[in-house]
């Protein structure tokens, strides 16, 4: 009852006005439709591995009408680059735990594979799951990182692109003084032991 | 082309979802609902209005919500193996919950129908109450059901070897034993002798059998989505977890629905 109430009395309030239904007339409906209709149309195609280079390439030609798409003919973005790396017998994804077959040493440290300026290696020791995790950061700048707990050594192996487009502005624009590494034991008395 | 394109693709299978309104606006709804609901049968004048609207309201935003879902997995391919994995998952998770959820019904006709009190007149069904017969309308549902069982079997084999007029059909005669379900349910309903007001074996076999049709419904409406999306060329023969998944549910439906007919309907007659 209140709900009727208020209704007619916003109905009341409100000013009176032309009642537009449409921005624009509904003929120009029929012509974008048209339009849709007859652009060309995108036509993907099964790519190999080594031809894909961007998402562009990942656009797949699905299947015939009447037919049951098989995920070759239809899977499209990640998904197919996953698939298109398993059937030519890449794992796209390493997902593979660091390796931990042995201990890192400075002179024969555990390599990690990273496409980005960063990444993060979960290091457990040797043997594996030796101590609790514990996460190591290397970047471009400084590829080796040694484990706190172990002292296992870890060395960012770059696998992106050469010119990579994020690497001329660190901070983004924000121009933060640049990171001092700090000065460390080795500094005073050992130079040596410092890796660069 | 591994190291010299790798960095324009993400570098793990994960989907870390943008921002999406539909969590909000589904619990707004489902608040709204709940509120409406309980107002409703507390007498409250019109509230019933506001019932439906909110009924409508949950489903909308359900459907907005999955629509996104499906545009991420299908248009976009972001569901990789991992990420299938994690739905199946959920999804295996949801159905246990929901067999708990009727583990916890059941326990409750049992714990009447078992022992029934002396104000039951100590026997089961309790005195007065005319139970319906098993052997009649219940015994020609779960034929239905059990058919639909094997038809949607059918449906998903047909899928997966590639027999897309099997595989529609096979879902087609499945919605359509379940809508046939469905409609015997509300005839006994509509022509049982009792009530759920009458007495705890009422609650307990409308409760059961109620939310049974519930689910009924749901899983009858899963698979409808799923056989829209094998008709509009969404499901291969590898990936079709949604349809799967509607599958799944339907079989739990279908075996609850056997609980029911042996311990509720036969056992309780």
């Amino acid at each position: 009852m209140f709900l009727q109430r208020t209704a007619s009395a916003l109905a009341r309030r409100s000013p009176a006005r032309a009642f537009t239904l449409a921005q624009r007339p509904f003929s120009s409906s029929v012509i974008r439709s048209n339009e849709k209709k007859w652009a060309p149309k995108q036509e993907g195609k099964i790519l190999t591995f080594d031809e894909i280079k961007g998402e562009d390439d990942l656009f797949a030609p699905g299947a015939k009408p009447g037919t049951i798409p098989t995920d070759l003919d239809q899977a499209t973005g990640l998904e197919r680059l996953e698939l298109i790396g398993k059937m030519q017998g890449i794992d796209i994804f390493d997902m593979r735990p660091l390796d931990a077959s042995r201990k890192g040493t400075l002179q024969d440290p555990i390599i990690v594979n990273g496409a980005g300026d960063e990444q993060y290696a979960g290091c457990t020791g040797f043997p594996a799951d030796s101590h609790q995790v514990t996460w190591l950061t290397v970047s471009r700048e400084r590829p080796i990182e040694r484990c706190l707990e172990c002292g296992n050594v870890v060395k960012l192996n770059y696998i992106g692109p050469e010119e990579d487009p994020h690497a001329h502005d660190h901070d983004h624009g924000h121009h933060h003084p640049p990171h001092v590494e700090p000065k460390t034991f080795a500094d005073y008395v050992k130079p040596d032991y410092w890796y660069r | 082309m591994i190291y010299k394109s790798k960095s324009n693709f993400q570098n793990h299978p994960f989907h870390l979802v943008s921002p999406s309104p539909w969590p909000l606006f589904t619990s707004l709804s489902l608040f709204i609902l709940t509120t409406a609901t309980v107002l409703f049968m507390h007498g409250f004048q019109g509230f019933q209005y506001l019932v439906a609207l909110a009924v409508f309201n949950v489903i909308y935003v359900m459907a907005l919500w999955f629509r996104d879902v499906i545009s991420e997995g299908t248009y976009l391919g972001n569901h990789t193996n991992a990420v299938q994995k994690g739905l199946n998952l959920g999804v295996g998770l949801f159905i246990i919950s929901e067999v708990f959820f009727f583990l916890a019904i059941f326990w409750a006709f049992f714990h009447s129908a078992i022992s029934p009190s002396v104000e039951l007149g100590a026997q089961w069904p309790p005195l007065g109450i005319q139970a319906v017969n098993p052997f009649e309308l219940p015994l020609l549902n779960t034929i239905l059901l059990l058919s639909s069982g094997v038809t949607i079997t059918y449906a998903h084999h047909s899928l997966i070897q590639g027999n897309r007029k099997g595989a529609l059909y096979g879902t087609v005669v499945t919605i359509i034993l379940a809508v046939i379900f469905t409609f015997f349910q509300g005839v006994e309903y509509s022509v049982s002798s009792f009530t759920i007001s009458d007495s705890v074996y009422g609650s307990c076999f409308y409760f059961g059998t109620g939310f049974h049709g519930l689910h009924v419904i749901i899983g009858t409406a899963f698979l409808a989505v799923g056989l829209w999306r094998l008709a509009a060329y969404h499901l291969t023969d590898h990936h079709h977890l949604g349809y799967e998944s509607g599958i799944l549910y339907w079989h739990f439906v279908d075996v609850v629905w056997l609980f029911l007919y042996i311990s509720v309907y036969y056992w309780g007659y």
